[in-house]
């Protein structure tokens, strides 16, 4: 913190830091609560900030749910998948658009969209058919390339305005010293890169650890989490609801805290 | 280095789909009943372990069945055997999806399942489609503190709307708070209110008499008790909640959606039949029936399932678990859960009353059932929400309504007057 800072102003940015911090973590404490605190509190009003009662009974009967392990594992198959796949193939398409000028660039970045402009309920009985045919039907390998397509526009959109940042006379500059493109793609500006990459992987982990309808449309047994509890959560006592939702926060705040480091770069806060 | 083992990270869960994890061989159990985490886990453990079939049961969306069915159809290629679904979700599958079980409907010919349930598992197709599950019906419950409210000389098993209303409004006067409830919420199930009770209770029709002047009447009276419905009622789905929280003493809601609360404190409620209008006390049973898909991969498997399933042990068992009710001839113990005690002496009472109105369910609409339903939920918000003419709405909708029933061609099902070809709205 700047050291000249007025104490008004102080006294404002530690008041935002606090509204901030309590907007993002009430609710997700609020829910812990819920999942926690017994099946009588669920329903206490007012709702007391301290757990009155601490059980893990909701936790561990959910826990213990059939084929929940299975649906938790299938999940992070799926989103694992959908971020190598999305960033592997979003930030070379995101590369071309960015350094090279091409005919129909603009038509292909229009067509990216594009895969996100019909609604997947439509496509659904096709999707489906195609993908019992292809043989992908019931696999979060299948869930993980349906994710990838709908991750794409975002990663290849990311990337490019993230390349497009990085200044082409360090790649230049990198040739002149010795390097082929691609050691220059590697060694200069793929360092720089890491931070928007870090930033496009969760947006496609997201993305896959949230979409509920092409998973359950294309799985039976092989459900993922989301696909497995949300559509059922909706119509289940409050304080399973609160146990699922939990379960289901955890894993996206432990993944956007594994990559906070190159995050934090991206906003231009240095101390990694 | 380190970029290697990320590679081979990388690699690694590329590969992991490929490991087969489930096994293969069981039956696979798709139903859009029994969906809540717990009623499921209630199935799986107490019902389908001891099965002497191995399955697998998972759950769906009703909107998603149809999808999944048609495509597996489409692609001969089959993951699905068994399919467990209201009457109304399985009709939609006759054509294409569901197999002929005409052989098993013989096998379990003595189980005593009722003659007009085994045909209106036919689907209109002349052959068996689907076997009758479970049933359940919709009934009522209220806190005992809602009871000294009770408006004098009522017998709750033999309430009127009038009744139900004067207490809604003793209850209002009194404690200040609007404390009856419905189902009205983007999931509840409240069109089912108007086509198996309201309307029934009060024209003794559902379609022909839809815009008659006795359903005028009964949206009248509606919309009177609605000044003491709990304002919230728009929001709810699952009756179980708002009663267990406290927000509501009085509510209406399909029995399974109330267990819950009467799981949770049995002591605290009593259940009774719902109301009765000028034409009698309309309720409307919900039937669940198995099916088998055409081409199933293990339709022998399916097959034994279902016979375990309709066996009476399994249907008591089923009725204690989930508070949805046999279809078999099957005498309920003496020694139920009191939670399923009180479910089913609403239940008992209701079919039993004298002026019982049976209301089935929407026969031969096929998809359009939810067009149907949007008819009487739309009369609904324009009549009692939005305060529209009560004779204008009905005029209006009349026309969607007709439109859907001549779309469909469905014929005239209980309590309306049978017809020829469509069921005309009067």
């Amino acid at each position: 913190m700047n050291p000249a800072m007025t104490p008004v102003r102080r006294l404002l940015f530690w008041t935002l830091v606090a509204v901030l911090l309590l907007w993002v973590l009430l609710p997700i404490w609020l829910v812990a609560m819920g999942a926690f605190g017994g099946r009588a509190a669920v329903f206490q009003w007012p709702k007391s900030l301290l757990p009155a009662s601490l059980s893990f009974d909701h936790m561990a009967a959910f826990l213990a749910v059939e084929g929940v392990a299975n649906a938790f594992l299938n999940s992070v198959i799926a989103a694992a998948v959908t971020v190598v796949l999305s960033v592997a193939l979003g930030a070379p398409a995101g590369y071309a658009l960015a350094r090279y000028a091409f005919r129909g660039a603009d038509a292909f970045k229009l067509l990216v969209l594009l895969t996100r402009a019909f609604p997947l309920a439509i496509l659904a009985l096709p999707l489906a058919v195609g993908f019992i045919r292809i043989g992908l039907y019931d696999s979060p390998f299948g869930v993980a390339l349906m994710h990838t397509v709908l991750a794409l526009p975002f990663a290849v959109l990311v990337t490019q305005s993230l390349f497009m940042g990085i200044p082409r006379e360090l790649e230049e500059a990198a040739w002149v010293f010795g390097c082929s493109p691609v050691q220059a793609f590697f060694r200069v500006v793929m360092p720089l890169a890491l931070p928007g990459l870090a930033a496009t992987a969760i947006f496609a982990f997201v993305i896959s650890w949230n979409e509920v309808f092409a998973a359950s449309v294309l799985t039976v047994r092989e459900r993922t989490l989301t696909a497995y509890l949300l559509a059922v959560l909706s119509e289940s006592p409050l304080h399973t609801r609160f146990a699922g939702g939990l379960l289901l926060i955890l894993p996206s705040v432990l993944f956007v805290f594994a990559v906070r480091k190159w995050l934090f770069t991206v906003w231009g806060i240095s101390g990694r | 280095m380190k970029r290697r083992s990320l590679l081979a990270a990388g690699a690694g869960l590329l590969a992991a789909p490929g490991f087969a994890r489930a096994q293969s061989g069981d039956v696979v159990f798709l139903s859009t009943q029994l969906r809540p985490v717990e009623e499921a886990t209630r199935l799986r453990n107490a019902i389908l372990r001891p099965a002497p079939v191995q399955s697998t049961f998972v759950t769906e969306e009703p909107q998603n069945l149809t999808v999944r069915m048609r495509a597996e159809a489409q692609a001969g290629r089959r993951t699905v055997s068994l399919v467990g679904a209201l009457h109304g979700e399985l009709q939609p599958l006759a054509a294409d999806s569901l197999d002929a079980l005409d052989d098993v409907a013989a096998q379990l010919a003595d189980r005593g399942i009722p003659q007009n349930l085994l045909e209106l598992g036919k689907l209109g197709t002349g052959q068996q489609r689907y076997i009758p599950w479970m049933q359940a019906t919709y009934i009522m419950a209220a806190h005992r503190r809602a009871l000294e409210f009770l408006p004098a000389g009522a017998d709750i098993n033999a309430l009127s709307y009038d009744q139900l209303r004067a207490w809604a409004a003793a209850i209002q006067q009194r404690t200040n708070q609007r404390r009856l409830g419905f189902p009205a919420g983007p999931r509840g199930l409240m069109a089912r209110f108007f086509q198996g009770y309201l309307y029934p209770s009060y024209t003794g029709g559902v379609v022909r008499t839809f815009r008659s002047a006795e359903a005028e009447q009964g949206w009248a009276a509606l919309k009177a008790t609605w000044a003491h419905v709990a304002p919230a009622s728009t929001t709810y789905n699952f009756m179980q909640e708002p009663l267990m929280a406290g927000e509501v003493w009085i509510a209406f809601d399909h029995v399974a959606r109330l267990m819950d609360a009467l799981r949770a404190a049995p002591g605290d409620y009593v259940t009774f039949p719902a109301p009765a209008g000028p034409m009698g006390r309309g309720y409307m049973p919900v039937i669940a029936g198995l099916g088998i898909a055409r081409g199933a991969p293990n339709r022998a498997g399916a097959a034994q399932l279902i016979e375990y399933l309709s066996r009476p042990a399994t249907q008591l068992r089923l009725a204690a678990e989930t508070g949805f009710f046999p279809v078999v001839r099957a005498e309920l113990p003496a020694d139920l859960p009191p939670a399923v005690r009180l479910a089913a002496s609403a239940i008992g009472a209701t079919q039993s009353a004298r002026d019982a109105k049976v209301s089935l369910l929407p026969v031969g609409l096929g998809d359009k059932g939810g067009e149907f339903n949007k008819v009487y939920m739309d009369s609904f918000q324009r009549i009692v929400l939005r305060n529209e003419n009560i004779r204008t709405v009905l005029d209006a909708e009349a026309a969607n309504l007709r439109a859907v029933m001549n779309a469909t061609a469905a014929p005239c099902w209980s309590p309306d007057a049978a017809s020829d070809g469509a069921c005309p709205v009067a």
